[in-house]
């Protein structure tokens, strides 16, 4: 690593999909196009692009989930990574708690550490009793309020984050916004992608913008943000 | 990870899905002794009343190594689709794949229990009283379990790069089962064909080892037993550092199918 500040840097990034259609024949798609970035401790920065524009893949890679097909990403070694998602291996006939306990030691905790913060993901969920019922019978918005909160307790180095922002009704969507700004108020260095660029620039110090699987404009929020509302509303 | 999370996780992911399990069914646990009881009464049926089999054990003799091998059966066929049906953890974080078919092999571990214990139920039943050998079936079962393990996670990996792998594991269960000696005894094969099915075929060796012990206070051969158990330990260590080397290819694969 050239600079002691970079904690992670992605070097000429590509991925290319193959799919068979049949017998002999195959599908290639190139997804991701030689992007290269760094991101320095404790910053935060947002990713935008339109739905299919290859963001997921690259969240995937920057995680280390996959490996890009071509370039690499580079981190100083012990670095710890974790994709925040709501409803980690969530089992339906399960009940709430044991749910998140299971996510918890998923996402790397012991089964003593994940019982412990048990209380804290209960009161940010705000379930009431339905926490100890089984997760098949929560509403759509009671199931992302247990996964945010379960995801949220995540303690790594460097935070992806998902589209997550914009699930459960507003009440929530305000809480879980006011929650994850605190954490990224700290030292904690994020990649935040979503296709919405209000969203980007309330939280991001710097954004990329990511069209066709490459890098489109990358810099100052506003700017991009701007220059990415102009594109997607021509 | 640590090992003991591991451990953990294993049996953490296989307790609640056998909770899940039973929470669908009106039954619950109650399942896991009526499906083997249900089992040995079809094959009660089909042999003792419809074929009138002369042989009054047969049944016995038949369960001795039945139930081993649909252990085999059941443990390495759900671990082969394992770490395809949690392509959505596997989408998401960075984690050992290797959790995946030891939790399904946990899962068929656990529903064997009250199996082993009808199995043994019956042998009193026939007369054939617990005695100091049956302490022999502990390193069998240490051996049974290896190789579910081995072959459990050879064929999870596989299926997660072709699928037809799966149409390959029915069909080898099948052709397992013809060769290990369940609707017959091994020991009346011709010589060498019978040492080969032994020595070869770990099923035949287990099988006949719990007809031994069970029915005849006998004994296996221990040095090919520790054997099997040098040659699996060795084939699990490198099967985890495939696992591991091939971790992301793996997650890719899952992905991207």
């Amino acid at each position: 690593m050239s600079q002691s500040s970079v904690i992670l840097k992605a070097e000429n990034i590509s991925l290319t999909y193959k799919s068979r259609t049949g017998f002999s024949s195959s599908f290639t798609h190139h997804a991701l196009k030689g992007i290269s970035f760094e991101i320095t401790m404790g910053e935060t920065i947002g990713i935008l692009g339109k739905n299919g524009g290859g963001k997921s893949s690259l969240l995937r890679i920057l995680a280390g989930i996959i490996n890009p097909t071509g370039g690499q990403v580079i981190c100083p070694p012990n670095t710890t990574r974790a994709l925040l998602t709501l409803g980690l291996g969530f089992m339906p006939n399960i009940s709430g708690r044991e749910n998140a306990i299971y996510s918890a030691m998923l996402q790397g905790a012991s089964r003593k550490k994940a019982k412990a913060i048990i209380p804290a993901i209960e009161e940010f969920a705000e379930l009431g009793e339905f926490f100890d019922q089984p997760v098949d019978t929560y509403s759509s918005g009671m199931k992302a309020r247990l996964g945010f909160a379960t995801a949220m307790m995540a303690e790594v180095d460097i935070l992806f984050i998902d589209e997550v922002l914009s699930v459960g009704d507003a009440h929530f969507r305000q809480k879980a916004e006011a929650a994850m700004l605190n954490k990224l108020k700290g030292d904690q260095t994020c990649v935040f992608v979503s296709h919405n660029s209000d969203q980007v620039n309330k939280v991001c110090s710097r954004a990329i913008w990511i069209e066709s699987g490459v890098i489109k404009e990358q810099g100052n929020t506003a700017t991009v943000a701007h220059h990415y509302n102009l594109f997607m509303q021509s | 990870m640590k090992i003991s999370d591991f451990i953990i996780l294993v049996d953490t992911k296989a307790k609640m899905a056998l909770k899940a399990e039973a929470s669908r069914l009106y039954l619950s646990f109650l399942w896991w002794i009526l499906e083997p009881i249900f089992f040995v009464l079809a094959f009660y049926f089909v042999f003792n009343i419809l074929l009138k089999n002369g042989h009054e054990d047969y049944l016995l003799f038949l369960m001795c190594a039945k139930i081993p091998y649909m252990w085999f059966s059941k443990a390495v066929t759900s671990a082969s689709g394992s770490i395809v049906a949690n392509r959505g953890i596997i989408s998401q974080i960075d984690i050992s794949k290797a959790i995946f078919p030891y939790a399904s092999i946990q899962i068929s571990l656990y529903k064997e229990i009250p199996v082993f214990m009808l199995l043994f139920v019956m042998c009193i039943g026939y007369g054939y009283i617990p005695s100091i050998e049956w302490v022999w079936l502990i390193p069998l079962f240490f051996v049974q379990y290896l190789f579910i393990v081995a072959s459990g996670m050879i064929a999870a990996l596989l299926v997660c790069y072709a699928d037809d792998v799966r149409m390959f594991i029915n069909m080898m269960m099948l052709f397992l089962m013809f060769v290990s000696g369940i609707f017959f005894d091994i020991t009346s094969i011709q010589q060498p064909l019978q040492d080969h099915l032994l020595t070869y075929n770990p099923l035949a060796f287990l099988c006949d080892s719990f007809r031994k012990i069970l029915m005849h206070k006998g004994m296996y051969e221990i040095n090919h037993l520790i054997g099997l158990i040098i040659f699996f330990s060795l084939l699990i260590g490198m099967l985890h550092f495939l696992y591991k080397l091939l971790s992301r290819n793996i997650a890719s694969k899952v992905v991207n199918a």
